[in-house]
């Protein structure tokens, strides 16, 4: 019997009986799940705090973990808090600077790595064993999620790749050629022809402000270029100060004459607004735009299709940054850690509730695992009958472009690339471009000076 | 006996009145900043509460070579000047206005407190949206009487982004300056208004020679207090600007913040703050000598 196979139960009669044989030595006797008892319960009360990202889909993974907690510890309720995007790092630091952690954390891979190599989560190697060490998607590694040094830090909540977003209907009206085509040339024609013909239409948008999401995008154009911030097979040497970060800087200073002139203030949720609202023909977002467009802009929803982004002429790539967002467990001031574990385990071991998760903001959040990804009730969603090729493009073919600044072209976990994404290092060498009219190789100098301060502080983490 | 007398004393009752506010700037204001001083000399990273060593002055030749300090010192100071030189001109000019006695002003005053009331974050975050360049009211506004035909993208760039904070701040807090001034104006002798008419000076001779040197006092002291708090400002800049774009608007408090929160470099926050803090003392004191606070009541 697989761990798929079994219910939630099922699992959990499994900790039970752990839990039962640890208290019958008198070990773990304040975990609370009594052995073999048909009421095992834990006794504990309160509010489990539970971080999540802005959006339903954490609560719909605490929805998951309430049931548990109604049939398995009554007196507790996971309470989901919502924490926007530009406030992320600077919450989890402060908080977990105050000990004063949640109990259970969702959030983006280069902050998870910065906290398990700092220490500061539990291992969770024990319930990976429980959900199963084969059930992720192809073209994906549990080290994407998070583990460091032979540990598993963190469980899979979703991947979540930004791509090309494209209204197809100003395509075909000014005649472009299929995106799926384009290289970085192809985008820059495409967006100037736009910006030419519509009137007040920007041809492209990115966000260019001091922020994460400035950081994620620009991410995606340097791995493109082949280029990194770090080294991971070479102690983390900085590498930025390069002819791919030129580049890439390059093709983001020819580019924004096509974006909207607020770009360089825009973060996340502007970028979404210039799309839905149609003062961009064409933007590097996540899927959670086109949730977006079909609530409030229904046309422009059904014009606008995902692509993975446009090669690099020199490389091919066509690398996206993506989300490797995952649940992790705060090892310390956490007085709920055999609940959280058993809740989690309960939410990621049913298929109803990972496909709520994923239905929840279509096609935001991508399945992890393959029994639900290719399930007939994930595609039992309207955007899959309506655009199966953009959501596919999200969910399935966007990973073999798959990159991440915490796991930069996939070739090693990167510690830190949490601290790079506080100081918001690459947006700010961005700017240095865009709005100081610096040179790129002024910037991606500045920029690699800041990233060999970061490794110079925490050099402790990388031994 | 001798105890009881004390207890029984006014001196004591005294004491005990006193009592909550010295325990509250105790722990609220005196232990902070003696804390914040002694984390200036360590380098402190918050997840590594463990890791806490003693490094001398090395957080303040941090700062002193940092080019980004540099930039928000005079950020800063370009943010504070401007700021209380429009709140002055224009709240003694509104308490001015308000100092007559006209039908509806005790309504007009009220209202006029409505910016200080307003929680700051609220403000930012509607300013925010006055200043959307494409759905906010002003561009809308100067768009729909003919003054602008293209949108003005308020905070998009480092003049306009400084513009916009300063904007904010003057509208926020010019009605403490028109309350402190009003408050004052109304305690001016009427006679002197009286002489000047009968010597012949007129409405602007009076405002100059009798106006504003009754105002001297209180307008020292407003601005000291307005030029200490607007340097210190950081909610403002920071919900605005996020003191963007780049680190255009960053001032010196903003800075404090993104050492210690983002870069995790608590050390170099608290010795900014520090630098702040030594900055206005000898500031205030060099104003006050030099406006010559105090010097009638010695003289009397």
């Amino acid at each position: 019997m697989t761990n798929m196979d079994r219910t939630p139960s099922q699992l959990l009669l499994d900790r039970r009986g752990f839990l039962g044989g640890a208290a019958a030595v008198g070990i773990g006797a304040g975990n609370l799940f009594s052995a073999g008892s048909a009421s095992a319960q834990s006794t504990k009360t309160g509010t489990v705090r539970v971080w999540g990202e802005p959006g339903p889909y954490g609560g719909a993974g605490v929805a998951a973990m309430n049931e548990w907690a109604q049939k398995n510890a009554p007196g507790l309720k996971f309470e989901i808090e919502t924490i926007p995007w530009d406030g992320v790092y600077v919450k989890l630091m402060t908080d977990l600077a105050a000990r004063r952690p949640p109990s259970l954390i969702s959030v983006e891979s280069p902050i998870a790595m910065q906290m398990m190599a700092e220490g500061l989560l539990l291992p969770v190697d024990d319930m990976v064993d429980k959900i199963g060490r084969d059930r992720l998607v192809e073209g994906v590694r549990w080290d994407y999620w998070g583990s460091w040094k032979g540990k598993q830090y963190v469980i899979p909540a979703h991947h979540q790749p930004h791509l090309l977003l494209v209204r197809m209907d100003i395509v075909k009206e000014l005649g472009l050629k299929d995106p799926d085509t384009w290289d970085w040339n192809d985008l820059l024609n495409a967006a100037k022809t736009i910006t030419q013909k519509k009137q007040n239409m920007a041809g492209f948008c990115m966000a260019l402000g001091r922020n994460l999401c400035t950081d994620y995008h620009f991410a995606a154009l340097l791995h493109a270029a082949g280029g990194r911030m770090f080294d991971a097979s070479n102690k983390f040497e900085v590498v930025f100060d390069s002819p791919e970060t030129v580049e890439a800087l390059t093709f983001v200073k020819e580019m924004q004459p096509y974006m909207p002139k607020g770009a360089v203030e825009y973060s996340f949720l502007q970028v979404v607004d210039a799309h839905v609202t149609g003062q961009t023909a064409m933007s590097f977002y996540w899927g959670r735009t086109l949730g977006r467009a079909a609530e409030e802009a229904k046309p422009i929803f059904e014009a606008t299709e995902a692509f993975n982004h446009a090669r690099n002429p020199r490389t091919s790539r066509r690398s996206n940054w993506n989300d490797f967002q995952g649940w992790c467990i705060p090892a310390q001031n956490n007085p709920y850690i055999e609940e959280v574990k058993q809740a989690l385990l309960y939410q990621q071991t049913s298929k109803e509730w990972l496909v709520k998760y994923c239905h929840s903001l279509m096609p935001n959040v991508a399945p992890t695992y393959k029994d639900i990804a290719n399930s007939e009730e994930l595609r039992n969603h309207p955007f899959y009958k309506s655009k199966p090729k953009t959501v596919d493009t999200y969910f399935k073919s966007s990973l073999a472009n798959s990159s991440s600044t915490a796991n930069e072209l996939l070739q090693g976990v990167n510690p830190l690339a949490g601290y790079v994404h506080g100081r918001s290092i690459l947006a700010q060498t961005v700017q240095k471009v865009v709005i100081d009219n610096q040179t790129p190789q002024q910037a991606a100098k500045w920029g690699a000076r800041e990233l060999e301060a970061i490794r110079r502080e925490n050099v402790r983490l990388l031994g | 006996m001798r105890r009881l007398d004390f207890l029984q004393s006014d001196r004591f009752v005294g004491l005990l009145f006193i009592a909550p506010f010295v325990v509250t700037a105790i722990v609220f204001m005196v232990y902070p900043i003696a804390e914040a001083v002694r984390m200036a000399f360590f380098s402190y990273n918050p997840l590594r509460p463990d890791l806490v060593s003693y490094v001398g002055l090395n957080n303040f030749e941090f700062i002193f070579s940092d080019p980004l300090f540099w930039s928000s010192f005079s950020q800063g100071t370009i943010w504070t000047l401007l700021s209380i030189l429009f709140q002055t001109i224009f709240g003694v000019g509104i308490a001015l206005l308000l100092h007559r006695k006209l039908f509806g002003m005790a309504i007009f005053r009220g209202l006029l407190l409505f910016p200080y009331i307003v929680p700051t974050v609220v403000i930012a975050l509607i300013w925010r949206w006055i200043f959307n360049p494409e759905i906010g009211v002003i561009n809308y506004s100067l768009q729909s009487v003919g003054l602008i035909s293209e949108p003005i993208y308020w905070l998009s760039t480092p003049t306009m982004a400084m513009a916009s904070t300063i904007m904010l701040n003057v509208w926020k807090y010019t009605p403490f300056v028109v309350i402190c001034v009003l408050a004052r104006l109304q305690a001016v002798p009427l006679e002197l208004y009286d002489a000047a008419k009968v010597d012949g000076a007129g409405a602007f001779r009076r405002f100059l020679d009798v106006t504003l040197p009754q105002l001297r006092e209180v307008l020292i002291v407003v601005i000291v207090f307005r030029t200490i708090w607007t340097f210190n400002k950081f909610e403002e800049i920071y919900l605005l600007t996020k003191g963007g774009p780049g680190t255009s608007t960053f001032n010196l408090a903003v800075y404090s913040f993104e050492q210690s929160m983002a870069s995790l470099r608590l050390g170099v926050g608290a010795a900014t703050g520090v630098v702040m803090m030594i900055m206005l003392m000898i500031g205030s004191v060099v104003y006050l000598r030099v406006a010559g606070f105090g010097n009638e009541e010695k003289s009397t």
